[in-house]
């Protein structure tokens, strides 16, 4: 019983073991890895493939893909440091860009595959192509440099530990008053609460709190892009639990016929998620732009794979219907201390794509299994 | 009398938890054309699956003889090599080959060096297609574009190029015009001419009397009756052994009024999804009013589904005529609209187009609600009003599962069905329509269905419920309507209603009207 029970355990949660583990084990190879330094590095290269991620893993729960997320990342990066050089103030460059590159793109890609049922896969590999084009001819094959000094704060900036900290106690005080309510709700309607659910997912979230405390509550504290990301993903993870358009797209994701015939408007929701992917994206690459204090038109080539790979680890099943964005920021935190480990310990960089793409494909492996014990 | 060729003794072939056919027995001889007819879900098709091979031996009990020597067929590819050829209902060519290619796909002739020779191929079909008389195909014409009946024939002598001396014809008749009937008669007697022996599953009645030399019955899995002549028996008494006398007494009576009238659906027109020019559904026009339960009839392919889906707003192909609800006329362009007029369907399969089988029952009963259980602006779900949606139709139905948040797959079929049920009447509908709400599932499971219908319609509800089942239907409605190609061709009152009159005008043997 009890042994089934940690089993049930392990298999439930086998990506997040999975990036303990791989992480116990960076540490205790390089002992650079662990310092706050660098793991505070790690989480700011992370967000940019776990922002798309987020919204990879939309699409993916509604049965869809997105391949061109990594060109809309270069001409997102492009669009909004040109702005600037046309003089635009970055602070109305930014949502502009997101609007026009992010919001248009994804238009496009949601109408074909809303209203003519192209499949996913054709419309949004014609937009990586169509919208790296785009990248190249509006910057004319070479680099944007930022004119605008105030845009390189988005990217760059952190904010202070003091009130790093202080962030990182209110969210805690937050969690733990609404672990409080459901606990004393299911208590009141009855339910035997599962006990090593709840408990599970407080040790997890005291170890996360603490992580935080750790990496940002020293040294320069909180990037501002890990902040962006931690704000993203929260509301992701709201609006997919608790909303009615969250509801949309399970529903959607796991039959679409029953959808449909549930009255629940397929074409709409179709949209609003391919828009909302771009949208991510195009705030991607303006970070990354910031970051690097210039475009590169050629900017998140291969990104696409990167958030697919982050939202398939995570166990989003590819099939649609079910998934989470938790499992998707485990999978890119594995990607993100994966490609960290590898370069400290001096892997070379050939052998690391060997690693990621076996990774890869063990977690669809591990995928298409429980789908096989599901239906068998 | 010519010889037999096909014997089926003693089968038997069991389903998890349904004897779908139950020692049936029955021969048929060269140069016949036997009748094999039956209600949907008598046995007909999985009779004719285990002589095929897709239900290979030993899944089913009894003997099959093929021109007197007992054959056990462990995969279809043997019953093909021992003559036996099925053409099903959806046709098994590949649209994008040749007619030639089609025909001698997997035993095409070659030359001495092992590649296709594409002469003899071609002439090959040339004198099959000569044989049958099919004079306006070409062995080089693509498949995709021939029309439905051309395809069949291009099947049939598919068939015979494999040497078939027997023939099974599934429903041949059902997607073909009437000059294409006529062109498939034809052929048939041909082959009666050349000795071929011919089983043809057909509901239709005419075809019958034209067609076929005897006739046998199945119902419930079991043969009614001996293989006998046609002309030794009347429509009426094909009929009586289709339907049998027997309804069970398993319909829960009921005190209700009928109310004021609150769907009426005028001239209603539905264009074929795929065949311009064709409909679907002709014309129909009828009422529905609050505390009455409405049946529709038909027989598989007569258009009930499509009318319903229709007026849901479901059915992808474009629609004529009126839909009035409460007196006004209602403009439904889809589910969601439907929903929002107080209209709900219980689609017929529950697994394709009702649940989420990786989602839990408060997901599936609440997901038709999502207005109910939300912030209207923001769009945040409550919780707690979520749960008691879910909880108070597990209550009323009697779901089994040990909570709300179990996942459906994990379900019987008769708690998944109360499960879709729970998601509409969580929606509250003022019309609730039902398509084969009781398919699949045990008798406890149908009998408190037919008690929760029975106090809907007691508490105001207009009930509409489509079903196969004939003494379903009949037990339940107060009105039933009949429907045949794609039109209401009879009502009935209560108690008016027998399942002989209503198969009559089913199956087209008898019409009123038009």
């Amino acid at each position: 019983m009890q042994q089934n029970q940690v089993l049930q355990f392990v298999k439930t949660n086998a990506t997040l073991i999975a990036l303990v583990v791989l992480t116990g084990a960076l540490a205790l190879a390089d002992p650079t890895f662990h310092t706050a330094r660098n793991l505070s590095n790690v989480a700011r290269q992370v967000t940019i493939v776990g922002i798309i991620g987020v919204g990879m893993t939309m699409v993916i729960l509604i049965a869809g893909i997105d391949l061109s997320v990594g060109s809309v990342v270069g001409v997102a990066a492009v669009v909004v440091t040109l702005l600037m050089q046309a003089g635009v103030a970055a602070w109305i460059a930014v949502p502009a860009t997101l609007v026009v590159v992010g919001g248009l793109i994804g238009l496009w890609n949601g109408f074909w595959i809303a209203r003519y049922r192209i499949p996913p896969f054709i419309i949004t590999l014609g937009m990586l192509t169509i919208a790296r084009g785009v990248a190249l001819t509006l910057s004319g094959g070479s680099s944007v440099p930022v004119a605008d000094p105030s845009f390189a704060n988005l990217g760059s900036a952190y904010i202070p530990p003091v009130p790093t900290l202080v962030i990182v106690g209110v969210a805690a005080v937050l969690y733990v008053t609404r672990l409080v309510r459901s606990l004393s709700q299911s208590k009141k309607s009855g339910i035997r609460a599962d006990v090593d659910k709840p408990a599970a997912g407080v040790i997890i979230a005291a170890a996360g709190f603490a992580l935080a405390i750790y990496v940002f509550g020293g040294g320069d504290g909180l990037p501002v892009p890990v902040a962006i990301f931690v704000v993203i993903a929260g509301a992701a993870i709201f609006v997919l639990g608790h909303t009615r358009f969250g509801r949309r797209l399970y529903a959607l994701g796991g039959n679409e016929e029953a959808a449909r015939l549930s009255g629940i408007n397929i074409h709409q929701t179709k949209v609003i998620v391919y828009v909302t992917v771009s949208i991510l994206a195009a705030l991607s690459g303006i970070l990354l732009a910031s970051r690097l204090n210039g475009a590169s038109p050629n900017l998140g080539t291969m990104f696409e794979l990167d958030a697919i790979a982050a939202v398939v680890i995570g166990g989003t099943s590819l099939a649609g219907g079910s998934g989470t964005i938790g499992g998707t920021i485990i999978g890119a935190l594995i990607i993100g201390v994966l490609n960290n480990g590898m370069s400290l310990l001096g892997v070379s960089s050939f052998y690391q794509l060997i690693i990621k793409g076996l990774i890869i494909s063990l977690a669809v492996w591990f995928d298409v299994m429980q789908k096989n014990k599901w239906a068998g | 009398m010519s010889e037999v060729v096909l014997k089926m003794e003693h089968i038997v072939k069991e389903f998890p938890g349904v004897r779908a056919l139950d020692n049936v027995n029955f021969e048929a001889r060269a140069g016949e054309l036997l009748a094999l007819m039956g209600e949907n879900g008598a046995g007909k098709s999985t009779l004719m699956k285990v002589l095929g091979g897709v239900w290979p031996y030993p899944t089913y009990q009894g003997d099959i003889f093929i021109k007197g020597e007992k054959k056990r067929f462990y995969t279809p590819r043997e019953a093909e090599e021992a003559g036996v050829a099925i053409i099903y209902q959806e046709l098994n060519l590949i649209p994008e080959l040749t007619v030639a290619e089609n025909i001698f796909l997997d035993h095409q002739p070659t030359n001495r060096f092992g590649a296709i020779d594409w002469r003899q191929l071609h002439s090959g079909t040339q004198t099959l297609l000569d044989e049958l008389g099919i004079r306006d195909v070409k062995p080089g014409d693509r498949v995709r574009s021939l029309a439905v009946g051309k395809q069949q024939m291009v099947e049939i002598a598919k068939a015979l190029s494999k040497r078939a001396s027997i023939l099974v014809l599934d429903e041949p008749t059902s997607a073909l015009t009437d000059k294409e009937v006529a062109d498939l008669f034809r052929i048939i007697r041909k082959l009666k001419q050349n000795g071929v022996c011919m089983c043809y599953i057909s509901h239709k009645m005419e075809e019958i009397k034209e067609i076929a030399d005897r006739v046998v019955v199945l119902r419930d899995g079991k043969t009614i009756g001996d293989v006998t002549p046609i002309t030794d028996i009347t429509l009426d008494q094909i009929i009586a052994r289709m339907v049998g006398r027997d309804i069970m007494d398993m319909f829960p009576g009921s005190a209700r009024q009928r109310g004021e009238k609150i769907l009426e659906v005028r001239n209603f027109w539905v264009d074929h999804p795929d065949w311009p020019g064709k409909k679907s559904v002709k014309n129909a026009s009828f009422s529905a009013y609050r505390g009455e339960i409405l049946g529709i009839c038909g027989l598989m392919g007569s258009g009930r589904t499509t009318l319903v889906s229709a007026i849901f707003g479901a059915c992808p192909a474009a629609t004529h005529g009126d839909v009035l609800i409460d007196g006004k006329k209602a403009d439904i362009r889809s589910p969601t609209d439907a929903i929002e007029h107080g209209v709900a369907l219980l689609t017929e399969d529950r697994k394709a187009l009702g649940l989420f089988m990786g989602q839990s029952i408060s997901f599936n009963t609440t997901i038709a609600s999502l207005p109910a259980i939300s912030t209207p602006l923001t769009g945040v779900i409550n919780a707690g009003r979520e749960r008691a949606l879910a909880e108070k139709q597990v209550a009323q139905l009697g779901i089994k599962a040990p909570g709300i948040d179990t996942l459906v797959g994990t379900l019987s079929g008769g708690n998944q069905q109360k499960v879709i049920l729970g998601r509409w009447l969580n929606a509250s509908p003022k019309i609730f329509i039902l398509d084969e709400p009781t398919r699949g599932i045990d008798i406890g499971a149908k009998v408190e269905i037919y008690k929760l219908l029975n106090r809907l319609a007691e508490e105001g509800v207009a009930v509409i419920i489509i079903s196969s089942e004939l003494p379903e239907v009949l037990g339940m409605s107060d009105r039933i309507l009949v429907m045949s190609e794609g039109a209401i061709v009879s009502e009935f009152t209560r108690g008016k209603a027998t399942r002989e009159a209503i198969m009559e005008f089913a199956t087209g043997a008898r019409r009123t009207g038009e």
